[in-house]
């Protein structure tokens, strides 16, 4: 290898036998490179923004040092919109100009009259208890998006967030049947799971490459600790993510006839995505995925079952037909579950400062 | 952990087995929260003594229950501060494979870290 040579290539993504997974598509970088940019490329990439109208009340006009998450949420949502409306496949060019991209991109754009903004998920935020330039875990960002699909008439997209490692197929399943109607509404699955205390544990990183190796997946939102990214595949022992920590101008790409606004809509693609290795990931995560009919879904399960549930010792996640006795919400567990909870009093060793709490 | 911390192997080991003598189809487990979390409320008990039978996940229901946590909220138990361990095994496997040398099962449990 000659040196000239290594300096001249990106490093993105180092010439290797080991295969590059993209969000379920498999690609060498020995005879594929620049489908895979092109790929990546096609992701829509969204940043922090400055000199945008201020947010509701407050004084933000930019989300620089606490919009990341928000960002990465946005970024899961953009790619459903693509998956749904123009395909896995579809690849995006500087010259892109199809109404259904514009459409799409403008619902990202940084004012409260756009429908996937950040101004109106950080408002939505406030409900769950995010006050707007707090930081975001996985999961309220998922709560927020399942409060935020209702208003997109045009999307109709049924949002199901799965609490407690516990997917429940009957209860999506139902989600996404129109009453009457035999229509399927387009469904983001979200899985927030916390896989380690302070670091992840390595028992699930065969789990999260087989997640980035299913074409439902929509990839993953994390990052590494206090900084979130949005992660969407891996290479080796690798993951492939978009950063949304570059602070860029704030605007609209419109119907991209100016010079400007041909240059913006640049800022919202990167061809060089980064890698990281699986030991940084922050255990805090959420696994996303896109079922455009029913025909995905039954399949996605499927896909579950086998290669990440049989597969492996300890799974991510389970998967249940119908929702468990003891998982039914009722305001006393005691009568869902059948399980008395008594208080007693067991005097132990003399220097014993607590007593245990006997469940029956 | 803290009563890990506080008190020797031994006098550890000879509270397991007093307690395991007055209630021998029960396992005692170690309940905490995880250090660095913020959100989820301290549990008023540390130390448990559960039904072999049950599940983790009905476990984890008691203690969101205990918690009075919404629905949409996020808790995660931990076994040995790494595992989530599947919810649909019993306790009583659990601690076979997972349980201290002195007796107790070691869980912590704690929601979602955040990112700015």
């Amino acid at each position: 290898m000659t040196y000239e040579g290594a300096l001249s290539e990106p490093e993105d993504f180092p010439k290797s036998e080991e295969p590059v997974w993209i969000l379920g598509k498999k690609y060498s970088t020995q005879t594929e490179l620049e489908p895979l940019r092109n790929d990546v490329q096609s992701r829509i990439w969204l940043t922090y923004r400055r000199n945008f109208a201020q947010i509701s009340d407050t004084t933000f006009t930019s989300d620089r040092g606490w919009g990341c998450m928000l960002r990465c949420g946005q970024m899961v949502l953009a790619e459903a919109l693509l998956r749904r409306h123009l395909g896995r496949d579809w690849i995006w060019t500087p010259a892109e100009s199809s109404d259904t991209y514009l459409r799409i991109m403008s619902m990202f754009e940084d004012h409260k009259c756009a429908t996937f903004s950040l101004h109106i998920i950080s408002q939505l935020g406030v409900d769950e208890g995010k006050p707007i330039g707090e930081w975001y875990g996985p999961n309220t960002v998922a709560q927020v998006m399942r409060k935020l699909t209702p208003f997109d008439e045009w999307n109709n997209f049924s949002v199901n967030v799965a609490m407690d490692n516990v997917v429940i197929m009957d209860e999506i399943r139902c989600s996404c049947q129109i009453e009457g109607e035999r229509i399927w509404r387009p469904l983001l699955l979200f899985i927030p799971l916390r896989l380690g205390l302070s670091e992840m544990n390595p028992i699930y990183f065969s789990g999260l490459k087989n997640c980035f190796k299913m074409p439902q997946s929509l990839g993953l939102i994390g990052g590494k600790p206090n900084h979130a990214s949005y992660f969407i595949g891996f290479m080796g022992d690798e993951l492939v993510y978009l950063d949304p920590h570059t602070t860029q101008e704030a605007g609209s790409i419109a119907k991209k006839l100016t010079e400007e606004e041909v240059e913006l809509d640049k800022s919202y693609h990167i061809s060089c995505a980064q890698r990281m290795p699986f030991e940084h990931l922050d255990p805090s995560l959420a696994l996303c995925f896109f079922c455009g009919s029913e025909k995905e879904f039954d399949d996605l399960c499927n896909r579950m079952r086998q290669e990440l549930i049989d597969a492996e010792k300890t799974p991510l996640f389970e998967l249940v037909p119908t929702r468990p006795d003891y998982m039914k919400d009722d305001s006393s567990f005691e009568g869902a579950s059948g399980i008395n909870v008594e208080f007693e009093d067991h005097q132990l060793d003399s220097d014993d400062d607590e007593e245990f709490e006997v469940l029956q | 952990m803290k009563l890990y911390e506080m008190k020797s192997a031994a006098s550890r080991k000879q509270e397991v087995a007093n307690i395991r003598s007055k209630f021998p189809n029960k396992i005692p487990v170690i309940v905490e929260r995880y250090a660095k979390e913020t959100n989820l409320p301290i549990l008023d008990k540390t130390k448990f003594l559960v039904p072999q039978e049950l599940t983790m996940s009905q476990f984890v229901t008691i203690l969101r229950n205990r918690m009075q946590l919404q629905s949409t909220m996020t808790f995660y138990l931990l076994v040995n501060n790494r595992s989530l361990v599947s919810l649909s095994r019993p306790l009583s496997e659990v601690y076979r494979e997972c349980h201290d040398d002195d007796g107790f099962l070691y869980v912590t449990y704690a929601s979602q870290e955040v990112f700015g």
